[in-house]
């Protein structure tokens, strides 16, 4: 059974595992490094680190229970969630009746993290949520090259956002780091698909209480 | 099919071309498996945390290094260098992953196995673990085979015979 290879080979072969394993090495290790967050990054208005990098809406309102939606723009089922219980979240921000934190997650692509740093470009402008609800309204396909700059900039004028910082913004993608900070906090805290919503830490039950918006709305306000 | 029967078939002239099959299967598999998912790392760890079985922090880390780790033995089956290695570290790969998948069924999960890219919580109607499982021993089997029977048809590497319990294919 045993198999030996011949002599000038044998360097050939050390020499082709080596790079391959070096390959593999460098290459896990840029993924890693190219995915990590950064302490240092430029962050939104309303953004909260200790809120795992989320754009929070009613901070400091007491006694009221915390709401954490992790969603990717790209994902289907999360245009769907948004459609179903959008308007039952934006009336809980405006009475103030639950603390609710978005966690932008871009696990889909590219694309993703281009739709999620245009949505921090509109947060600073307070129309995170008017953005939030045109962009999923007219979703494109997934990574399909539709989410460039020009479609997130009609979003943006679509809800009134006209401004030449947006459009700075959305062109630089200055918070592109920052969009890595939520990707790499929601990781951590063992976010496994989206959308996923936790009211007070706990999550929802998926089968029962996610696209129903009479169990949804009691669920959030309890 | 017993032992005796693999043994003569792939000491028979079929052995070796049988043997670069399984090493062009197993190591395009492998190959475009981790390929798929080398660029997109957050949804890769998110795949490996669904199967709620490693710490985390542990998840995570897999999570990037596993696709590069499946290209790496994918490279090295295609082109026929160390087969015997990285066909066992293939197989085990498999088996590891037909474990993972079953833990996940068993205990009533419902995610992808993220195998291709992809991976993370579903409808529970969208699991397929079943047919997951079979491809996955498809793959581990013609793994061990050519750890066992290493010598084949065109590979970088030239093995040659030393026992002689395999006929050299080069």
């Amino acid at each position: 059974m045993a198999t030996s290879s011949s002599g000038g080979d044998k360097f050939t072969r050390n020499l082709v595992i080596a790079m391959v394993a070096l390959v593999v090495v460098v290459g896990a290790g840029f993924s890693y490094f190219g995915s990590k967050g950064s302490e240092s990054a430029a962050v939104p208005s309303s953004v909260s680190k200790a809120d795992g990098y989320g754009i929070v809406f009613n901070a400091d309102v007491p006694n009221v229970p915390t709401i954490d939606i992790y969603e990717d723009f790209q994902c289907p089922v999360c245009a769907r969630f948004a459609g179903i219980n959008g308007a039952t979240i934006s009336k809980a921000i405006e009475e103030k009746k639950a603390k609710v934190v978005y966690h932008m997650l871009s696990f889909l692509g590219t694309e993703s993290i281009l739709a999620a740093n245009a949505s921090a470009c509109a947060a600073d402008e307070d129309k995170f949520l008017a953005f939030h609800k045109a962009f999923y309204a007219n979703q494109p396909a997934e990574n399909a090259g539709a989410i460039n700059a020009t479609f997130l900039k009609s979003i943006g004028a679509a809800v009134g956002i006209t401004s030449e910082k947006f459009s700075t913004c959305v062109d630089n993608g200055g918070y592109a780091d920052w969009v890595k900070n939520v990707a790499e906090a929601g990781a951590k805290a063992n976010v496994n698909s989206t959308p996923t919503v936790f009211v007070n830490g706990k999550e929802l039950d998926r089968n029962t209480e996610y696209f129903n918006v009479e169990a949804f709305a009691k669920a959030i306000t309890g | 099919m017993n032992i005796n029967e693999i043994d003569k078939f792939a000491n028979s002239k079929y052995g070796p071309w049988f043997g670069l099959l399984a090493r062009l299967i197993l190591g395009g598999v492998l190959f475009a498996a981790g390929w798929l998912k080398i660029f997109t790392p957050a949804k890769s760890q998110m795949a490996v945390r669904a199967y709620e079985v490693l710490p985390n922090s542990v998840a995570n880390f897999l999570g990037i290094f596993l696709p590069w780790f499946e290209v790496g033995l994918g490279v090295l089956l295609v082109l026929g260098i160390a087969v015997r290695l990285s066909a066992f570290l293939g197989g085990a790969l498999m088996v590891v992953f037909i474990a993972a998948i079953s833990q996940a069924w068993a205990r009533g999960l419902s995610i992808d196995c993220g195998c291709f890219g992809g991976g993370g919580a579903i409808d529970p109607s969208e699991t397929k673990y079943l047919s997951e499982i079979l491809r996955d021993i498809a793959f581990a089997l013609l793994g061990f085979y050519l750890f066992r029977y290493p010598l084949t048809r065109f590979a970088v590497e030239k093995l040659t015979k030393t026992q002689g319990d395999q006929v050299n294919g080069n």
